[in-house]
């Protein structure tokens, strides 16, 4: 196995991890704020809810959340897996994990900001979806934008516990490479981790560049 | 407003998406969904052409051409296996899958090859003898017959220091290599594949710790699909076909005189 072999290959596995990034982050950006909002709603037996569904979330390990997905539904259910449900129990799982996390982020964006800002809207004349859409959600969006670039980048190595329900992304095909008669052997980690760290660096710059566009009154 | 219907469109698209996904449709064809560990070659293992290949493999797709089925190959976490199976993911493992030990637990073939669990060590230990390794430290995989062949043999588990347990093979062979590892015991043919590649590094040595067979497994049960399998199978055995998918895998370290269908 010659070395652009193994770099055509680690592409592929690539494409795999960089379709579990991309989907995750479609589906727990904006689920996560619909979290926000049932952690702070004034409705108690929602809020409780929320709290506990977060607290799952962060309180175990998300390859054990992969499997529970991935298994679940057929083992307590008997409901018959769809074509692709591998790949769909990997974004779910995802999707419910990064939510809960950036749910609490975007709490804390939220709450940093002064009561007065609310009080002076409601003067103004402003409803409460005017209140948030046009005053509170910008300023949360700049406020937030570090953690969930932390986020992100964690979320960019995460994707390589997908292994645990037969996924086959750019980690585990590294490791299939890695023994594959006449490979380059171990080299080819090495080469996956620069693979990683290319990518994040892209991830790292393009979030800098939102957060100096979003810095519009500095 | 605005960024509230970006929100809404990007969450839409997601659930479109997974509609997609879902709704791609069923087939009438008889399927056999190969459940194996791509990283345990010469069974099963990644070929150059981002395919995947081994003698196992490759018997499974000659007997799905031969009946006309539809053929599938499934890597899975050999750790997940049981449940990969139960699940309906995949309807049989034929990965240099140890049936000796296991006859209750799934629905099996004949057994094809006469697999024994060897030890690999380095050629410069001195290790001679399985008791050479009292007080050392020996890897196997993880839910492998190696772990089984070891905890059925008392005397040299007794023996041993620690039994360390790893996902895969090649992990297993780097400890061995910085000699974080004593010892690895392993099928015959994982054994040889990377003493083949590895040169003269390692060696195996000659006293076994179990010996076994290997069969196709399938779900407890599924007799049916066994029956199948296991009629067609034994014909490609007779007609010359297994010797002669065997002789492509030789390279690799397959060894043919362990074939014990061909009699």
């Amino acid at each position: 196995m010659t070395y652009q072999t193994m770099l055509s290959l680690l592409g592929q596995g690539f494409l795999t991890t960089l379709a579990i990034f991309l989907l995750t982050l479609l589906g727990s950006l904006p689920l996560g704020l619909g979290i926000t909002f049932c952690r702070s709603s004034k409705f108690k037996p929602l809020q409780w809810l929320t709290k506990f569904y977060i607290s799952i979330m962060r309180g175990t390990p998300l390859m054990l959340q992969l499997i529970v997905v991935f298994f679940c539904p057929n083992l307590l259910f008997g409901i018959v897996p769809p074509t692709n449900w591998r790949f769909i129990a990997v974004i779910l799982a995802f999707v419910i994990n990064y939510a809960a996390y950036f749910a609490e982020i975007y709490r804390g964006g939220i709450e940093s900001i002064p009561v007065g800002q609310y009080e002076a809207a409601e003067v103004l004349g402003y409803s409460k979806t005017q209140t948030f859409c046009k005053i509170i959600l910008p300023q949360m969006v700049k406020r937030v934008l570090p953690s969930v670039t932390n986020e992100v980048i964690t979320l960019v190595k995460d994707t390589s516990l997908a292994y645990a329900i037969g996924m086959v992304e750019m980690f585990t095909r590294a490791k299939q490479i890695a023994v594959a008669p006449n490979s380059p052997g171990i080299v080819t980690l090495f080469v996956a981790g620069l693979f990683y760290y290319i990518f994040n660096f892209i991830v790292a710059w393009a979030m800098e560049r939102i957060e100096k566009r979003l810095s519009y009154y500095e | 407003m605005k960024k509230m219907k970006r929100f809404l469109c990007l969450a839409l698209a997601l659930v479109m998406t997974a509609t997609m996904l879902i709704g791609c449709g069923k087939k009438d064809k008889q399927q056999l969904i190969v459940g194996f560990d791509a990283e345990f070659p010469p069974f099963g293992y990644l070929a150059a052409d981002g395919t995947y290949d081994g003698f196992d493999l490759a018997m499974a797709e000659e007997l799905c051409n031969r009946l006309g089925w539809e053929f599938k190959a499934v890597p899975i976490d050999w750790n997940s296996k049981d449940t990969e199976l139960k699940g309906g993911n995949i309807n049989c493992i034929w990965n240099g899958f140890t049936y000796t030990g296991r006859e209750d637990e799934y629905t099996w073939s004949d057994p094809y090859v006469d697999n024994s669990i060897v030890i690999v060590v380095k050629a410069d230990s001195g290790i001679k003898t399985l008791a050479d390794l009292a007080g050392k430290t020996v890897m196997a995989q993880t839910a492998s017959s190696a772990v089984d062949g070891i905890d059925g043999n008392e005397a040299f588990k007794n023996s041993l220091k620690e039994v360390v347990q790893l996902a895969d093979y090649n992990t297993g062979f780097l400890e061995l290599k910085q000699g974080t590892v004593d010892a690895v015991a392993a099928d015959i043919g994982v054994a040889a594949y990377q003493v083949a590649q590895n040169g003269s590094d390692y060696v195996i040595l000659e006293e076994a710790v179990s010996t076994e067979q290997y069969a196709v497994g399938f779900l407890l049960g599924n007799t049916e699909l066994r029956d199948a399998v296991n009629t067609e199978l034994k014909k490609m055995a007779a007609d010359g076909t297994m010797l002669k998918i065997a002789k492509n895998y030789e390279s690799v370290g397959l060894v043919i005189d362990n074939l014990c269908m061909l009699g």
